[in-house]
């Protein structure tokens, strides 16, 4: 009896030890009943509200995109009173089957938060025509349900590159050894992060084409201890400054620049007081207001499909915070003139002075 | 190629062979008992998370290496009552203390922090750093030795005592004749489950070490699944060590040299997909030459009757 009460317990513990793997998909399926179950009063006294998905390809709390795209679709929560559900992964298995859980749910708009659903969107999306798509940080010519949003990475990495090849020539600055050697750390080998990649060495080799760049891919974004040992390998190689382009596993880079005394850049989101005086800048991506926007455009009744949006340093669709937080902790010792090297940078991109390179299938598709 | 073999890789090495050294120890002890612990994962996830929330509310690493401790012994218990009592299998029950690792810490963050994905602050109380001032300006000694984390050093000490309480004292010749043939182990007066469960409790000490050595020794912070299959490495290196643990440390100080030249390996524009392979062919080497040993041992023994 016993016995055969314990199996069950484990069976028990087993389902939800894979519904917790699963993740997303199970809390999918629970508000997907009780929302039918709503359907049926609020379409009597209120009509619908618009519900929107948003699926990510890795978890909340990486303090960076995804967050991001988090703190978007809260805004609107807020101010439009839609219905957001959000499905976290980090397995790649999991991506499509939520994707398509959520576009099988009966979403009125579903995001796919990454360019990981590029190809995901183009073999689902034919076949869900009244249901609304968005692909952030990519372009999807997957039909005319769907708008894609992309980031000029290329060119905010311009300017944190050309920051940190001027920060690491300032050896009176702690820390900041006499080797003209940069790091820079990313999460998985895909074509987004070497655009971002190729505006960092631009922007660094426009100030000092003799500079070194280290660069390390982790193979992941959700390994902080491996984002944490490739930047302890760099810093051992002489790198003062590390870039990270990682998430969850570029928290571990940064780190470990705080930890061994040199400074780190930040990503997407503004990551400068994550380890204060050890953050030069962060260049940020304005997922946040793509999120909102693309949102609005449904509630809004003017969302196009087939559209794409291109975010960049003139639209302020990306950008490079303002170096208050490491300049509050380096006092006088901070050189003023990247702030303004960089500002001036900046005006000289807009204005089409500077055209920054872009990695293949990347740049602003009206000019492709 | 000398930015990649230098001096300091010999530290790197230690750095990213611990948290599997410790791991390896975990599983070691078991299956010297003929347990296959493949919770081990689980215990050092839940230990990790422990140790940070502990570090975190008190101020104090000493507390929270206790408490992480604590919690692995009872991940374990909950393995071994499972297996021993109940006679789950252990491969099964392995599974589930992962999965169930993965979902309380997540919750745990969420609920207890206030937070998800990731948890990193100054009041998180780190592991300190043994510091030798005499050897500061001796170059050599001050790159290899100096600033080693206290469970760094620590981790080495506990395979020099788990070897001695396996193969010098009359409890780990007990283990080991549990492990080779219980029932004669029986036969001949010993407790199987009693020390079972010892050996259990042993592995959840280990495994609670491993945790917080992750969490607050390596590195400051809490990342959903910061493992990443850290524990599954430690698995395989004990059985490239053949269950001894000096054989078992070499083989982590292996991984973790294979893993220190990887990362120096990529700056130099070798194709990360490459580099990043490297430890995952190692490790399928390594088991199938310790599978071949074993076969070969097999045989010899065989022959010998």
């Amino acid at each position: 009896m016993k016995k055969r009460l314990l199996a069950v317990l484990m069976g028990c513990v087993m389902v939800i030890g894979l519904a917790g793997c699963g993740g997303g998909t199970s809390t999918g399926t629970e508000t997907e009943t009780s929302a039918d179950t709503e359907t049926a009063a609020d379409a009597e006294t209120s009509g619908d509200p618009i519900k929107v998905a948003l699926v990510y390809s890795g978890f909340l709390g990486d303090k960076s995109f995804n967050d991001l795209a988090h703190d978007g679709a809260m805004r609107a929560k807020e101010d439009f009173g839609i219905e957001v559900q959000e499905l976290e992964s980090g397995e790649a298995a999991d991506w499509e089957a939520n994707f398509v859980a959520m576009a099988d749910a009966g979403y009125d708009l579903v995001i796919g938060v990454s360019t990981q659903f590029q190809d995901i969107m183009e073999k689902h999306c034919p076949n869900y025509p009244d249901t609304k798509f968005a692909l952030i940080d990519g372009v999807s010519d997957a039909g005319d349900n769907v708008v894609s949003t992309l980031f000029a990475q290329n060119e905010g990495s311009f300017l944190t590159g050309a920051a940190a090849a001027m920060f690491t020539t300032h050896t009176e600055i702690e820390g900041v050894n006499e080797e003209k050697i940069i790091g820079w750390v990313g999460g998985m080998d895909i074509p987004v992060l070497h655009d971002y990649f190729v505006g960092f060495e631009q922007g660094a080799k426009y100030i000092d084409p003799d500079i070194q760049i280290l660069q390390s891919f982790a193979g992941n974004f959700t390994d902080a201890l491996k984002g944490k040992e490739l930047a302890t390998a760099q810093i051992n190689q002489g790198a003062d400054v590390i870039a990270n382009v990682a998430n969850i596993t570029g928290i571990g880079a940064m780190e470990a620049a705080s930890e061994l005394g040199v400074y780190a850049i930040g990503v997407d989101t503004n990551q400068d007081s994550l380890y204060p005086g050890h953050i030069i800048t962060s260049m940020q991506k304005k997922v946040d207001n793509c999120t909102y926007q693309i949102i609005e455009s449904v509630v809004n009744g003017t969302f196009e499909g087939g559209t794409s949006t291109y975010f960049n340093l003139a639209n302020e669709g990306v950008d490079v915070t303002d170096f208050s937080v490491i300049k509050e902790a380096l006092g006088d010792q901070f050189p003023q003139e990247i702030v303004d090297k960089v500002a001036e940078l900046r005006e000289q991109i807009i204005n089409g002075e500077i055209v920054v390179d872009y990695y293949e299938g990347y740049g602003d598709p009206a000019n492709q | 190629m000398s930015d990649v073999f230098n001096l300091s890789l010999i530290y790197a090495t230690i750095r990213s062979a611990t948290p599997i050294l410790f791991a390896a120890l975990c599983a070691t002890i078991t299956q010297q008992a003929d347990i296959l612990n493949i919770g081990t994962e689980g215990i050092m996830l839940t230990s990790a998370f422990v140790a940070v929330l502990t570090s975190f509310m008190t101020g104090s690493w000493l507390i929270a290496i206790l408490i992480a401790v604590l919690s692995g012994i009872v991940m374990a218990l909950i393995m071994a009552v499972a297996n021993i009592r109940y006679n789950a299998h252990i491969a099964a029950i392995g599974i589930a203390i992962n999965m169930f690792a993965l979902a309380i810490t997540k919750f745990g963050l969420k609920q207890f922090l206030g937070t998800s994905g990731t948890f990193t602050s100054p009041d998180i109380a780190a592991i300190p750093r043994i510091h030798i001032a005499a050897f500061d300006n001796i170059p050599v000694l001050n790159e290899v030795f100096n600033n080693w984390c206290v469970t760094e050093v620590f981790g080495i000490i506990m395979v020099v005592v788990l070897w001695f309480l396996l193969f010098r004292t009359v409890w780990g010749l007990r283990v080991r004749c549990v492990g080779r043939l219980p029932m004669a182990a029986e036969t001949a007066g010993i407790k199987v489950r009693a020390l079972k469960y010892q050996v259990m409790i042993i592995s959840g000490i280990l495994g609670g070490l491993a945790g917080a050595h992750l969490s607050l020794g390596y590195s400051q912070m809490f990342a959903d699944n910061i493992t990443n299959g850290r524990g599954f490495l430690g698995v395989a290196a004990m059985n490239f060590g053949g269950m001894n643990p000096f054989l078992v440390w070499a083989g982590t100080l292996l991984f973790g040299f294979i893993d220190s030249v990887g990362s120096r390996l990529q700056s130099y524009g070798l194709p990360s997909q490459f580099v990043l392979m490297l430890p995952y062919v190692f490790t399928i080497t390594v088991l199938a030459v310790a599978m071949w040993r074993k076969s070969r041992k097999e045989i010899k023994a065989k022959s010998a009757l």
